[in-house]
């Protein structure tokens, strides 16, 4: 933990990743269990939103859902955003230093 | 619901509307009654006080029992995780409109109603440099910074800011002076505006001027007070040499500016507002509660703030005597909490000064 100071003095500011738990695998399990809980409501937000509207318009039965097979492009953008979904929630791995200073 | 047009910036994505809807709800959870942190943490600190039989006095006692407390450390973690976790999906939200959004501020930097004043000379001063509440790049570097501030500050107040509700409030409460006469009004570090537009809105033939260092943060004030169709100019000045005459303004207006400011700027500032005052102006100031009038930790949650959450100058602020201050300068002071949810309660306070 580094300490950035500012020209005019004040309070010195905390670096850029504060170990508060004593143990920075600690810290980065917090951060990804908020992360995990952001993403699995944005998720919950727009399924409810999507089939609000949906079944609304009468354009889909749960059946269907439930029977739905992506194409070959489909399953590429579903894979491109499973990873961008495992990066949001596990970017924390990497700022578990290798050493605690 | 609000009837004025939508001056909030547009996100690149509903899902990032929705991620920024939970941290929004997170931070109200973890500050108010959620997780009760808080009373919990005051609680225990008083009675940690009654066990050792004497008041807290240095900060640094307060400081190592809360952290000594497990609960007080992860409720440190979770408050700076919401703040990163903010302005990282803010930043991607904007990064990838960038074009978009840097036309529509060059679009309205020349349209009125209003007028937008940047110095091509402007040097900013060595103690801007801070990445304020952890916004990425400070408040000046980048072209849309204000726009990040407009919908950040939409998170950090939690409902009192989607449609300029706090400013409206606030400014509501100023009282004008004691002859009546408001035709000149002064935003001292407005940002993107919404006080100064909501002075222009209760006093309408008044002519306002925001002022501010970050030419970033006046462009989203010019663009956000034309399409609100209010008349306010906007300058890039500093509020501790804001070149204007004399006796100018019947009202000049700070509203948390002062904890973002190093205590010798403080001083200054208080000087150049009592001169740009004139005589039975006011000064209204709404800012961070003094030391002396904060909890235990509440004073812990200042220093908190100003190591964790990118606000150097604020314990140095808390600490001084603002009403002092302010009479050593001309100004005769009334000071008050303001009893309003955003920050929770206490943690805000408002002085109310006449120009002697």
């Amino acid at each position: 933990m580094s300490d950035l100071q500012t020209p005019e003095g004040g309070t010195p500011l905390v670096g850029p990743d504060p170990v508060y738990l004593q143990d920075p695998v600690l810290d980065a399990t917090v951060r990804m269990v908020v992360e995990l809980a952001a993403q699995v409501w944005v998720e919950r937000e727009r399924r409810i939103t999507l089939e609000t509207v949906l079944e609304s318009r009468g354009l889909l039965t749960r059946q269907q859902l439930e029977a739905f097979k992506p194409t070959s492009v489909q399953t590429a953008a579903l894979k491109e955003e499973r990873n961008r979904f495992i990066e949001d929630v596990f970017k924390e791995l990497r700022r578990i230093p290798v050493r605690q200073s | 619901m609000s009837s004025q047009p939508e001056t909030m910036p547009a996100l690149a994505q509903r899902a990032d509307a929705s991620y920024l809807d939970f941290v929004e709800g997170f931070r109200e959870y973890i500050l108010g009654k959620g997780a009760d942190f808080e009373d919990r943490l005051n609680e225990e600190l008083l009675a940690e006080e009654q066990r050792r039989g004497k008041k807290w006095q240095e900060l640094e006692e307060i400081r190592a029992h809360v952290h000594g407390l497990p609960l007080g450390r992860l409720r440190d973690r979770l408050a700076r995780t919401q703040q990163e976790m903010k302005w990282h999906t803010l930043k991607r939200s904007f990064e990838v409109q960038r074009q978009s959004l840097t036309a529509q501020l060059a679009h309205w930097d020349t349209r009125g109603p209003g007028r937008l004043e940047l110095d091509p000379r402007f040097v900013y001063p060595p103690y801007v440099n801070v990445h304020f509440h952890l916004q990425p790049t400070g408040y000046y570097k980048d072209e849309l910074s204000g726009y990040l501030y407009h919908y950040g500050t939409k998170v950090f107040f939690r409902g009192d800011n989607d449609h300029d509700e706090l400013h409206a409030k606030l400014v509501a409460r100023v009282p004008a002076p004691a002859d009546g006469r408001v035709e000149c009004i002064l935003d001292l570090a407005c940002s993107i505006g919404q006080s100064s537009t909501a002075f222009k809105r209760r006093f309408p033939s008044a002519e306002v001027t925001g002022v501010d260092y970050s030419a970033p943060m006046l462009r989203v004030a010019h663009r956000r007070a034309a399409v609100l169709g209010d008349d306010v100019t906007f300058a890039q000045r500093l509020v501790e040499d804001t070149g204007y005459a004399d006796g100018q303004f019947d009202i000049t207006f700070a509203f948390i500016v002062f904890h973002e400011l190093p205590l010798r700027i403080i001083h200054e500032t208080a000087r150049e507002a009592a001169r740009v005052t004139r005589k039975g102006g006011i000064f209204a100031i709404y800012d961070f509660t003094g030391t002396r009038d904060k909890s235990p930790f509440q004073r812990y949650h200042r220093w908190f703030d100003a190591r964790h959450n990118g606000e150097p100058y604020s314990q140095d602020f808390c600490d001084c005597n603002l009403e002092n201050i302010l009479a050593e300068n001309g100004f005769k002071v009334t000071a008050a909490p303001v009893g309003q949810r955003s920050g929770g309660a206490g943690y805000m306070s408002n002085w109310f000064a006449t120009r002697e």
